[in-house]
């Protein structure tokens, strides 16, 4: 799985802390007040009941009071429902349920043992409360309260708070969100300079004014900036060098191979081989010379210019005495490229060179839109050497080892690298018919 | 038989090519510095001069400076460096050709025969052809250049490309066709082309950087107009 990008986890950390501190308080707040609006009915409860207690105490007088008679002269409201326990006998206002079934027995038994206490219960769905006062002789008296009306605006509280709390922390998020874009906004810039750099734009620093708060990114992005223009320039001046050291002799052993050679005549046998193998190896060598440092510099950026590929095409056949006729051009195909001229006309020359060398020759050389094929009459390429054909010093089976017979093996990877300079690609496939078909494709504007 | 300056620090190159250019039919004189090879050049000028870049003291770039400011001579550099500025900067110092060590000696010594048909496709026939372009006056035959009516003094190679481009007036000519014409290249750097136009633009133009005669035709090549 992806992990979660920075931004992401920073606004969910937000969000989560803004949930918890917002749950937190929304819970304390919930129990405070909750708390304190069942003390508050608790005690108006309590405070009612001493009130009726009061006054049927004062009518439970003579020996036989009507009960009944006396409950029914006080004043209750629809939410208070009273009970008298008297003598053993349970009194309420109407018939209703068997009254004595709502009071706890704990409850009983303190008010049996002449003292007065209150008691939450539930009754059915609702919330209630029971109050016991011990009211004259064994008698008790008992007021059970409704909570319901509470207990609703209690949840009515805890919906507005929690509907807070999930507020609060998108809140948390939208902040998370926000900041880490402003914190991000630097980075940018970074990432801005480091794409410069991949682009070859060696000079691109980062100005270390810019944001104190990233003094030690930009000191060490420009540090790394400067180590690497460093080696890159040292690399090129490398090649550089070992280009002179390299050709410098070559060229002594070319000159010098050709006043042998002109005196081939004249040598025994056995010398005029040797001076041949000497000149065909010297030839080999220079060649080798040739596409390593080609190889070397491939990394620098193409001089891009106009070119008509047709012209370029013939021109690479031409010099290798081949005829034009090969040259297919798809129908509606554009021929004027922009592309690196010298590159694409060594990398198709190169595959050319492929095609004769290993392929029995060239048999067709396709262009097309946007790309470069070469066929040839060879016997394909097998699977297994598919996946190195184009790394260096990998050489093929020599099907026609004509002039100087083995290549230098950089050759396909040569085109590779100028296809990828130009930010294109190679491939390898079947021709149609037998033959391997080598194409190169390239982003021709 | 035609005589070659090489100037070459490497003793074993320079004494390998010089036999070699012997074979080919050259008189050379052999010489290791550019200050030898300047004070021989003004006692026994040779037909063509071939140098390296790097020498020690005096560099092959002030070398050709140097040579240029009397003579005409053709010049090809023989260097190992391939880098563009390396052989941008050798064009621009005056050199007419460029090849990259190692050349083959018969390829160095087709771009000598190509350089000596030049001279002398400059120097002959009795007809006095004048080709006009506005201020500018060319005469192939007399290997003339007048802009204003004052003479212009041009190397040979840089005779050669204004008299092709003044032979097809308003025709564009790419840099291959002016390779292969003036230099006889089947194919070759077209930089030579492009430095070679560069310096003869701050001959014939008034201004070089808003040439009006010798002008750009872009990704097509040059044309000479009025």
């Amino acid at each position: 799985m992806r992990r979660a990008g920075l931004r992401t986890r920073v606004s969910a950390a937000f969000a989560i802390g803004a949930l918890a501190l917002s749950a937190g308080v929304t819970f304390v707040s919930y129990e405070l007040i909750s708390n304190t609006l069942f003390r508050e009915r608790e005690r108006a409860a309590v405070r009612a009941t001493y009130f009726d207690a009061a006054a049927i105490n004062a009518g439970l007088t003579g020996p036989n009071p009507d009960v009944r008679e006396l409950l029914q002269s006080l004043d209750f409201g629809a939410d208070r429902y009273v009970l008298l326990e008297f003598q053993g006998e349970w009194y309420s206002r109407s018939a209703g349920p068997a009254a004595s079934d709502f009071v706890p027995e704990a409850l009983q038994e303190m008010a049996a043992s002449g003292e007065a206490g209150a008691q939450r219960i539930r009754r059915g769905r609702e919330a209630s409360l029971v109050v016991a006062v011990p009211v004259q002789g064994s008698a008790v008296f008992y007021e059970i309260v409704s909570l319901g009306e509470l207990e609703r605006t209690l949840q009515l509280l805890a919906l507005v708070l929690t509907a807070v709390a999930i507020m609060v922390s998108a809140g948390g998020a939208a902040v998370g969100w926000y900041v880490t874009r402003h914190a991000l906004r630097p980075l940018a810039a970074v990432a801005e300079a480091a794409s410069g750099i991949a682009d070859g734009d060696l000079d691109t620093r980062l100005d270390p004014d810019a944001e104190p708060d990233l003094a030690r990114l930009t000191a060490s992005f420009n540090h790394m900036a400067d180590e690497l223009s460093r080696r890159l320039r040292r690399d090129r001046r490398f090649a550089a060098d070992v280009s002179h050291e390299l050709r410098s002799p070559l060229q002594t052993l070319a000159a010098a191979v050709s006043v042998l050679n002109r005196r081939r005549d004249s040598l025994d046998e056995r010398s005029a081989a040797a001076v041949g193998l000497i000149a065909d190896e010297v030839a080999r060598f220079q060649a080798l010379v040739d596409d390593l440092l080609e190889l070397a510099r491939s990394d620098q950026p193409v001089h891009l210019e106009d070119a008509d590929i047709g012209l370029l095409a013939a021109r690479v056949l031409n010099t290798r005495n081949l005829p034009a006729e090969l040259i297919e051009v798809e129908p509606g195909t554009e021929v004027d490229w922009h592309v690196d001229r010298r590159r694409v006309e060594q990398a198709l020359g190169n595959l050319v060179d492929n095609a004769i060398r290993y392929g029995g020759g060239p048999v067709a050389v396709r262009i097309g839109p946007g790309f470069l094929e070469v066929d040839d009459a060879g016997p394909g390429v097998p699977d297994e050497a598919r996946a190195t054909i184009f790394d260096r010093f990998v050489r093929g089976p020599a099907a026609n080892a004509r002039g100087g017979g083995d290549g230098t093996g950089l050759g396909l990877a040569i085109v590779a690298e100028h296809a990828a300079a130009h930010g294109g690609t190679v491939s390898l496939a079947d021709r149609p018919g037998g033959g391997a078909r080598f194409r190169i494709d390239l982003p021709t504007r | 038989m035609s005589a070659v300056l090489l100037i070459e620090d490497d003793d074993r190159i320079r004494l390998s090519l010089a036999m070699a250019l012997e074979d080919e039919g050259y008189e050379t004189h052999a010489v290791a510095t550019a200050e030898e090879g300047l004070e021989l050049q003004r006692r026994q000028p040779a037909d063509a001069v071939l140098v390296d870049l790097m020498l020690p003291g005096m560099d092959g770039f002030e070398c050709i400076r140097q040579l240029r400011r009397t003579d005409d001579v053709p010049v090809i550099v023989v260097s190992a460096r391939d880098d563009t500025h390396d052989i941008v900067a050798g064009l621009e110092a005056g050199a007419d050709d460029y090849v990259v060590k190692p050349v083959a000696v018969k390829e160095l010594a087709a771009r000598l025969r190509a350089l000596r048909r030049r001279g002398r496709a400059a120097s002959a026939g009795p007809s006095m052809t004048v080709l006009t372009f506005g201020d500018l006056e060319i005469r192939p035959e007399a290997g003339e250049v007048r802009l204003h009516g004052e003479p212009v003094a041009v190397t040979r190679t840089e005779f050669r490309l204004l008299c092709e481009l003044a032979e097809h007036p308003g025709q564009v000519l790419s840099r291959q066709q002016l390779l292969s014409r003036v230099w006889e290249y089947e194919i070759g750097d077209e930089r030579l082309v492009d430095v070679h136009v560069g310096r003869l633009r701050h001959k014939i133009e008034d201004s070089a950087g808003k040439p009006r005669h010798l002008v750009t035709v872009r990704g097509l090549g040059y044309k000479l107009q009025p």
